[in-house]
């Protein structure tokens, strides 16, 4: 088996995602080393369950096998591309998960503590991962708690924001801001990595 | 919603934080072209996608990848895929991006694109049904199609051998027709030769008693019995005049021999110093012979030579001086109906 995770995530090129459309199969198995952690991660935070997780990424992988052709450079990276992808699959199965009466086994509260008290580097991360792991974390971590948990339960759990005003019991336009606040931080943080050219 | 409330929506929408109808209003507006927004989005998007960047890393399990690695040919749809999908519409962001790469499964809202989405999916699946129905029904016809041109070709070889077999007995037919008209040509041929040599053997006969008178005369009788076996004479009927109402006769003509033959019954006697004469009338009488009535004869046969006899149309038998007349001056006795 491949080293999974000795691929920076961070630099996915373009060109790799069209020789997955030329259905290149070793493209598509580097593909997955260099993104397969990070999706992973992502959705085993928004289900807070590694084995749905794992069904999830089969999913999500497969869907990105067949559908990869409508991958548009122009509206985003492939990073953000998969990212977008895994996120919003995993969402519809934390409704779905919902609307069958499963409580929602949200991490949410544990979330931002443990990202920022493991900021540890992995054996298996690029050294560009690492650092931008830490970039990220540092800024979310450096977001009142108000804009964060706005930010994550809408990021995370999917809810809108006026279901987030009723879950915090906050008026919404409170909540809004917020959220625009948090976000306009964070770009304004994080913006040197991509205008930089180093996230791709 | 203004452009300034629609560009402020943005960072929101990136984040997933709005509700449908707002989405919905954004998404339009972008599709709009409006640039700044698109701009703007870009960089929220990229924040976006960069938040789980930040999260403590988890390694997916060391078989997942040689499952989808397997799986992707064919690429299955899990059966449970559609049950998981969400009861209402998705909030997060990437709906902008995810316009080029719709859901698995079309059950994250009731909204007009995913049912346009399902119809098209039905109609698709109907139309490819069909299509492949049709296909099976049109080779299954074209193999009956097949099936019937060689069992017609089978039957038209049949029938033009029938044919050529009706010909040949139709041939065959014709040709046993002509060999028996020609058997019966022979034949008649035959009686006609045997015929005329009993006529010549009568005539032999009658010579024969004339000069020796050895041997016993053929009566008039058998004369004309010999007379009536021959093909092709002519008979022309003669009735008495008033004359003699009970007197007949008829006329043979044998053309091979040019003889008339007169036979006549119930002719008065002649009386002394008369004889019969009977005539061949064309445009004006001819005679062709005389001959006497005796007391007590009933009957009469008279043959002679006539060159030609198509010519006559009436014959007559009148009673005329003895010796006969070049023109007849007596009393008709005998006449033929013309």
């Amino acid at each position: 088996m491949d080293k999974p995770s000795r691929h920076a995530t961070s630099m996915i090129d373009p060109s790799l995602l069209a020789r997955v459309v030329k259905g290149d199969q070793q493209a598509f198995s580097q593909l997955y080393d260099h993104s397969s952690t990070l999706l992973f991660t992502l959705a085993v935070r928004i289900l807070g369950n590694r084995d749905e997780a794992a069904e999830l990424l089969q999913d999500v992988y497969l869907e990105v096998w067949r559908k990869v052709s409508r991958y548009d450079v122009g509206r985003g990276t492939p990073v953000a591309w998969l990212v977008t992808l895994t996120k919003s699959r995993a969402i519809d199965r934390l409704r779905a998960r919902a609307a069958r009466g499963y409580r929602t086994t949200s991490s949410l509260e544990a979330g931002t503590a443990a990202q920022v008290s493991d900021p540890g580097p992995s054996p298996f991360e690029t050294q560009a991962d690492q650092e931008l792991r830490i970039a990220v974390g540092a800024a979310v971590a450096g977001l009142p708690q108000a804009q964060q948990q706005a930010i994550e339960l809408a990021y995370y759990e999917g809810l809108s924001h006026a279901e987030i005003a009723a879950r915090l019991n906050q008026p919404l336009g409170t909540v809004k801001t917020r959220i625009k606040l948090g976000m306009s931080k964070l770009r304004d943080g994080l913006q040197q990595w991509w205008t930089h050219g180093e996230l791709q | 919603m203004t452009h300034e409330e629609l560009e402020e929506s943005v960072p929101l929408y990136a984040a997933g934080a709005l509700d449908r109808i707002e989405r919905q209003a954004l998404e339009a507006h972008l599709l709009s072209g409006c640039a700044s927004c698109h701009s703007a989005l870009k960089d929220y998007q990229s924040v976006a996608a960069l938040l789980p960047v930040g999260l403590s890393p988890t390694s997916p399990p060391r078989s997942l990848k040689a499952t989808i690695m397997a799986g992707r040919n064919p690429a299955p749809i899990p059966a449970e895929a559609a049950s998981k999908e969400p009861a209402r519409p998705s909030l997060e962001p990437g709906e902008w991006m995810n316009h080029l790469f719709p859901p698995v499964a079309p059950a994250r809202s009731l909204s007009l694109p995913w049912a346009l989405g399902l119809a098209t999916l039905l109609i698709v699946a109907v139309g490819g049904y069909l299509v492949w129905n049709f296909t099976a029904q049109r080779s299954v016809d074209t193999s009956n199609i097949q099936q019937l041109e060689a069992s017609l070709q089978e039957k038209s070889t049949t029938l033009a051998g029938m044919h050529r077999e009706v010909d040949d007995q139709a041939k065959a037919l014709a040709e046993l027709r002509n060999e028996m008209q020609q058997r019966t040509n022979e034949a008649a041929e035959a009686k006609e030769q045997l015929a005329l040599r009993e006529a010549e053997l009568e005539e032999t006969r009658v010579q024969l008693s004339q000069q020796g008178g050895a041997r016993p005369v053929g009566t008039p009788q058998d004369e004309l019995a010999t007379l009536l076996r021959i093909p092709n004479v002519k008979t022309v009927s003669l009735t008495g005049s008033d004359m003699a109402k009970r007197a007949a006769g008829f006329l043979l003509y044998d053309s091979r021999t040019q003889k008339v033959w007169l036979y006549s019954v119930n002719l008065p006697e002649c009386p002394a110093g008369t004889t019969y004469q009977l005539w061949a009338i064309h445009d004006k009488p001819m005679s062709i012979g005389i001959f006497q009535m005796d007391r007590g004869e009933t009957a009469h046969l008279l043959v002679k030579k006539l060159p030609s006899f198509t010519d006559a149309k009436t014959f007559a038998v009148s009673l005329e001086p003895s010796g006969g007349r070049l023109q007849p001056t007596g009393p008709i006795y005998l006449l033929s109906r013309s």
